[in-house]
C-alpha cells in the first residue's frame, strides 16, 4: 500500500504536468528510485501500465534509475526526474 | 509534431490515507465507513522473537508525536511481568516525562490542526499569516513540552532515555529548576490558550459517548488507575482483554476496538477529563471554572477546551513534581537476575487516550507475544457515529461543504491521520 500511494501520488503529477505543458502526450518517463524507498523496479515497471491507464502517459517508455545508495540523502525517495512530451 | 524534454525533479509523496464512503437512502445515511489505507507495520509481530528490553525503544517508533506513550505502557506491561515496582522519584521523573508530552502533543492539535476550523482556515500556515502571535503562543507551548522530553528523554522524539524499570540516566536537581521559568511562562501561556479556546464558536452538537479512561485515587491519570467508563465499568487495566476487542472491518486496514458484546467507545481528552475532573490540582480547576468547562463534555467540538485545559494541569503537574525532586539512589529498579516466563499488560493515557500493551515473555527474556491497542483504533468507530449524525443533519449540503464538515469532526478526537489537513475523498451514493 505503501507503494501504490507513492504511485498514486506520481500519476497525479503526470496528469499536472501534462497539463500545464499542453502536451498531447507523455513519450517518455524517468524515474529515481531511492535504495530504501522500498519500491522496487520490478513492482514499479509492473504497476506502470495501470499506473498510466486514462493519462496522457499512455504507451509512455518508463525509464527507471535505480539508487543502490542507502547513505543518498535522497535515499528514502522515488524522484519523477523528467518526462518528454509532445504538443505544441 | 515536436518532442521535449522537461526536468522535474519532483519527489512522490504518501498524504493521509483516508477516505469516507457514505450511502445515503430514504433521506439518511445508511452506511459511513472510514477506510484507512495506510499500510499495516506489523509492530506487533516485530517485537516477537526480540529481547523484553527493547520493546520500550522499538514501540516508541510507532508514533513521532506520543513516543512516551508507547514507551510507558510498555514499560509498565514488562515491569508487571516480572514483578519490577517503580516509584518515589522515578515514579515522578516518568510523570514528568508524559507532562512533556501532552503538552507537546496537544499543543500542536490545539494550533495547528484544529484552531484554523473555528477561525476560518484552511490550515495554520495560512492562519499564521494573519494571527501570527496564536500560532507563536502554540509553537512556544510546544517548545517547552519539547524541552521536557529533551532534559528526561535525550531527545525530543522517540526519547532513547527510557528502560524497563526507569531511566538510564535521571537529571540533577539543577537540571529540573532551570525548567522552572519556562514552565511557568507555559502555564501563563496554558491559561491564555484556554481563554482563546473558550472563546471560539462551537457548533452545537451533543453526543452520546460510552468514556473509557484510567482512574487514579489520587491524581489526575497518566500512567496508573483502574479503567473505567461512563457506563459503570471498572475494572483493573489487566482486564483489558475481558473487556474490549479489536476487529477488523472489511473495508480498512485499521482495525477497530469494541466493548466485548457492546458498541463503540470514546477515549482521550474528553473521556479522560469527564471522568476525573475532580483529580484536576487547584489553579488548573480553577482555570476550568473560569473558563465555564462543563463537568461532562458532550459536544466533540469542545474538545479543544479539554485539551487547553490538560496542557495547563500538565505544566502545573510539571512544575509540582520538579519542586519536589530528590534525585533516586539508583536510575533504574533492575531486573530480575534471571528472566522468567512472564506475562504482563498495562493501560497508560497516551495524549489522544488509553494505549494497552500486553506482551509473554519466555523464559530467558524473548518476547514470546505483544498485543498494543493504540488510541486511534479504539476511537474509530466512534468517529464513525459522529460523521453518521453529522451526514444525517447535513444531508442537503454540496459533497464539498460535507468533506469540510466531516474533516473537522475527525479532527475533534484528534486521531493519528489528523495531520493531512486535506486527507479525506468523500465518496457520497445519494442512491
Amino acid at each position: 500500500m505503501h507503494e501504490e500511494a507513492l504511485l498514486r501520488d506520481l500519476r497525479s503529477q503526470l496528469v499536472m504536468l501534462a497539463a500545464r505543458e499542453h502536451a498531447s502526450r507523455i513519450s517518455r518517463a524517468e524515474i529515481w528510485v531511492g535504495a530504501l524507498s522500498h519500491v522496487q523496479e520490478a513492482q514499479l515497471r509492473s504497476a506502470w501500465p495501470r499506473l498510466v491507464a486514462g493519462t496522457p502517459a499512455v504507451g509512455a517508455v518508463l525509464d527507471v534509475r535505480t539508487s543502490a545508495a542507502a547513505d543518498d540523502p535522497q535515499a528514502q525517495a522515488v524522484i519523477l526526474r523528467s518526462i518528454s512530451v509532445e504538443g505544441p | 509534431m515536436t518532442e521535449r524534454t522537461i526536468a522535474v525533479d519532483y519527489v512522490a509523496r504518501v498524504e493521509g490515507e483516508g477516505a469516507l464512503r457514505v450511502r445515503i437512502e430514504g433521506g439518511r445515511a445508511q452506511e459511513v465507513e472510514l477506510r484507512i489505507f495506510e499500510p499495516p507495520r506489523f509492530f506487533e509481530a516485530m517485537l516477537r522473537g526480540r529481547d523484553y528490553a527493547e520493546a520500550p525503544d522499538i514501540t516508541a517508533r510507532i508514533c513521532g508525536i506520543c513516543p512516551v506513550a508507547y514507551q510507558m505502557s510498555a514499560c509498565h506491561a514488562l515491569e508487571r511481568a516480572l514483578g519490577i515496582r517503580v516509584d518515589g522519584p522515578l515514579r515522578a521523573l516518568r510523570r514528568l516525562l508524559y507532562c512533556g508530552e501532552w503538552i507537546e502533543s496537544h499543543a500542536l492539535h490545539i494550533y495547528l490542526l484544529h484552531a484554523p476550523d473555528f477561525l476560518g482556515y484552511p490550515d495554520a500556515v495560512r492562519l499564521a499569516k494573519d494571527r501570527p502571535k496564536v500560532v507563536a503562543d502554540g509553537l512556544a507551548l510546544k517548545k517547552a513540552g519539547n524541552a521536557l522530553m529533551q532534559l528526561l528523554g535525550g531527545r525530543e522524539v522517540h526519547p532513547i532515555n527510557v528502560r524497563v524499570g526507569g531511566f538510564y540516566r535521571v537529571p540533577s536537581r539543577d537540571e529540573l529548576a532551570a525548567r522552572i521559568p519556562e514552565l511557568e511562562e507555559a502555564f501563563a501561556l496554558a491559561e491564555s490558550t484556554a481563554r482563546f479556546a473558550a472563546s471560539l464558536p462551537f457548533p452545537d452538537v451533543t453526543e452520546e459517548y460510552e468514556f473509557v479512561a484510567l482512574r487514579h485515587p489520587d491524581e489526575y491519570p497518566m500512567n496508573e488507575g483502574d479503567l473505567v467508563s461512563s457506563r459503570g465499568l471498572r475494572i483493573p487495566q489487566e482486564r483489558f482483554d475481558e473487556e474490549f476487542e479489536e476487529v477488523q472491518v472489511p473495508y480498512s486496514h485499521a482495525l477497530q476496538a469494541r466493548r466485548r458484546g457492546g458498541g463503540s467507545y470514546l477515549v482521550g481528552p474528553m473521556a479522560r477529563y469527564s471522568l476525573n475532573h475532580d483529580r484536576l490540582p487547584p489553579r488548573t480547576r480553577s482555570l476550568a471554572e473560569e473558563v465555564g468547562l462543563e463537568a461532562t463534555v458532550v459536544n466533540p467540538h469542545r474538545s479543544i477546551l479539554v485539551r487547553a485545559i490538560e496542557v495547563a494541569f500538565a505544566c502545573e503537574e510539571a512544575l509540582r513534581i520538579i519542586r519536589g525532586y530528590s534525585v533516586p539512589p539508583t536510575p533504574f529498579v533492575a531486573p530480575p537476575a534471571s528472566i522468567p516466563e512472564a506475562r504482563g499488560a498495562a493501560v497508560t493515557e497516551a495524549p489522544r487516550g488509553i494505549l494497552y500493551h500486553r506482551y509473554e515473555i519466555a523464559a530467558g527474556g524473548l518476547l514470546r507475544d505483544a498485543k498494543i491497542v493504540p488510541p486511534t483504533s479504539q476511537n474509530q468507530a466512534r468517529i464513525e457515529v459522529d460523521l453518521r449524525h453529522l451526514i444525517d443533519a447535513d444531508l442537503a449540503r454540496p459533497d464539498a461543504e460535507l468533506v469540510s464538515a466531516c474533516e473537522r469532526a475527525i479532527r475533534n478526537h484528534d486521531p493519528c491521520i489528523s495531520c493531512a489537513t486535506h486527507f479525506l475523498r468523500l465518496e457520497v451514493d445519494r442512491g
